[in-house]
């Protein structure tokens, strides 16, 4: 059976179909779970914005331009919210294990462990350095790198979803890569 | 062309460089450049290496069997305020509100207020019969409170509409044009009434119900911030929501002295 569009879903679940807003639910899942997990590193949270996104979606349906697409749309709220979280975790962060967010030479290499006896082992350290680096970013930048990094969007659409022009969209993705880089670059140089 | 800079090179590896064949040219002829490159591209490699988190297959589902009754909870809630809204402007418990408000605050808006909503049978046999000052004052303070707790949720609904770029108030327009007339309404009958401080709060609110009643549907971002900023800056929702709760409260009174006079 060939599937409904999620403009046909849309439609639908505008005139008041729950069903056909589940149908876009279970379709979108999956993707927005990933997206919210890159951007904020925590399962849990994932998961909250997943909830929150459909939330927001379902509020919001009205306002959705039906010539664009429902999974830009999606995951533009989706970032927006991740946003949010990371902006209040940020507030909330201890001032004792603060560091310097906006400064370049912020992330601190992790220390390295012994010599790795393989390769394996080399990944898993490396994948753990990416994640370091990923959560010392600043909000801005994490939301700007996973969108143009992870998702393939834009300059002007991350743009739009930070509401930044596009120079400071630039920057954002610009100081995000230069900060993983300086994070990586050590252990990368290492990895065969 | 120069060296690109390392800004320039990380456009270039997104696609998103202005002057993308001729990095692409330099990159061909510059060794150092090129070793720069490759190093940039072993360590964006390198985040792509880790592992996405993935869900179990049933996940969208699951998700779906959670919000389900989120969502219906609050289309009960919204559809309430909806109904309960929309029953105040079906004349029949409007008018018999408004008659009795009138009565209570003087002849002053009789001859408007009639003129506009002419009574229902039911609703002027309703009025002929003998109501006691109390219960007419109770009736009058409960529209009020209820009016300003929904021109709190309206304000309130308009402050978190805030998305990126432009914002969309249409259905807070609709509302904001309901409330105004009602508002107005009240505002008269206070002044009047010698509620200055009371119709002090009525016209802030109205000022700023009128600006969303007769603005565009979208506002753009700085248009949205000066309203935010218009409802912020006076306290102007703290003062609704402390009218508010005097009049519920003045009414519980009334209707706790009703209460004792039928016992």
């Amino acid at each position: 059976m060939m599937e409904e569009s999620d403009a046909a879903l849309v439609t639908r679940a505008r005139e008041g179909d729950q069903d056909a807003f589940g149908v876009l639910v279970e379709n979108h899942s999956q993707a927005l779970f990933r997206l919210a997990f890159r951007m904020t590193g925590n399962e849990h949270d994932a998961e909250d914005i997943v909830q929150e996104t459909f939330l927001r979606a379902h509020r919001q349906l009205g306002r959705f331009e039906s010539r664009a697409s429902f999974r830009t749309w999606l995951h533009r709220i989706a970032a927006n919210c991740s946003l949010d979280l990371l902006r209040k975790r940020q507030r909330h962060r201890d001032e004792d294990d603060a560091v310097d967010l906006e400064s370049a030479e912020a992330i601190p290499a992790m220390q390295s462990r012994a010599p790795a006896p393989d390769q394996e082992l080399l990944h898993a350290e490396v994948h753990q350095q990416v994640v370091y680096a990923l959560e010392h970013l600043t909000p801005m930048e994490r939301t700007a790198f996973v969108l143009r990094h992870f998702e393939g969007r834009s300059i002007e659409e991350i743009g739009t979803t930070l509401g930044a022009g596009s120079n400071a969209t630039k920057q954002s993705i610009f100081r995000a890569v230069q900060k993983i880089r300086r994070a990586l670059e050590p252990m990368v140089k290492a990895t065969p | 062309m120069n060296h690109p800079s390392e800004e320039q090179l990380v456009l270039f590896h997104y696609g998103e460089a202005a002057n993308h064949d001729e990095v692409a040219g330099h990159l061909g002829a510059c060794d150092s450049c090129r070793v720069h490159y490759q190093a940039l591209q072993r360590v964006l490699a390198a985040v792509d290496s880790l592992p996405a988190l993935e869900r179990a297959d049933n996940y969208g589902q699951e998700v779906w069997r959670q919000l389900r009754p989120r969502l219906a909870e609050r289309a009960v809630h919204a559809r309430g305020r909806w109904s309960e809204f929309l029953r105040l402007f079906r004349y029949p418990r409007w008018a018999l509100a408004g008659a009795l408000g009138l009565l209570l605050l003087g002849s002053f808006l009789v001859g408007r207020f009639s003129s506009r909503e002419p009574m229902s049978p039911p609703v002027a046999r309703r009025l002929a019969q003998p109501v006691s000052p109390p219960a007419r004052e109770r009736v009058l303070l409960k529209e009020i409170s209820d009016h300003l707790e929904r021109s709190q949720m309206a304000l309130i609904e308009l402050i978190n509409s805030k998305n990126n770029g432009a914002v969309d108030v249409s259905m807070e327009q609709i509302l904001a044009r309901e409330l105004v007339a009602i508002n107005r309404l009240f505002r008269r009958a206070a002044a009047d009434a010698g509620e200055p401080g009371t119709a002090s709060i009525l016209e802030e609110l109205e000022t700023v119900l009128v600006e969303v009643a007769n603005g565009p549907p979208k506002l753009s971002e700085t248009e949205f911030a000066a309203l935010h900023q218009r409802i912020d800056s006076g306290g102007l929702l703290f003062k609704v929501k402390v009218l508010s709760a005097e009049m519920r409260e003045k009414e519980q009174d009334t209707a706790r002295s009703l209460a004792r006079v039928k016992s």
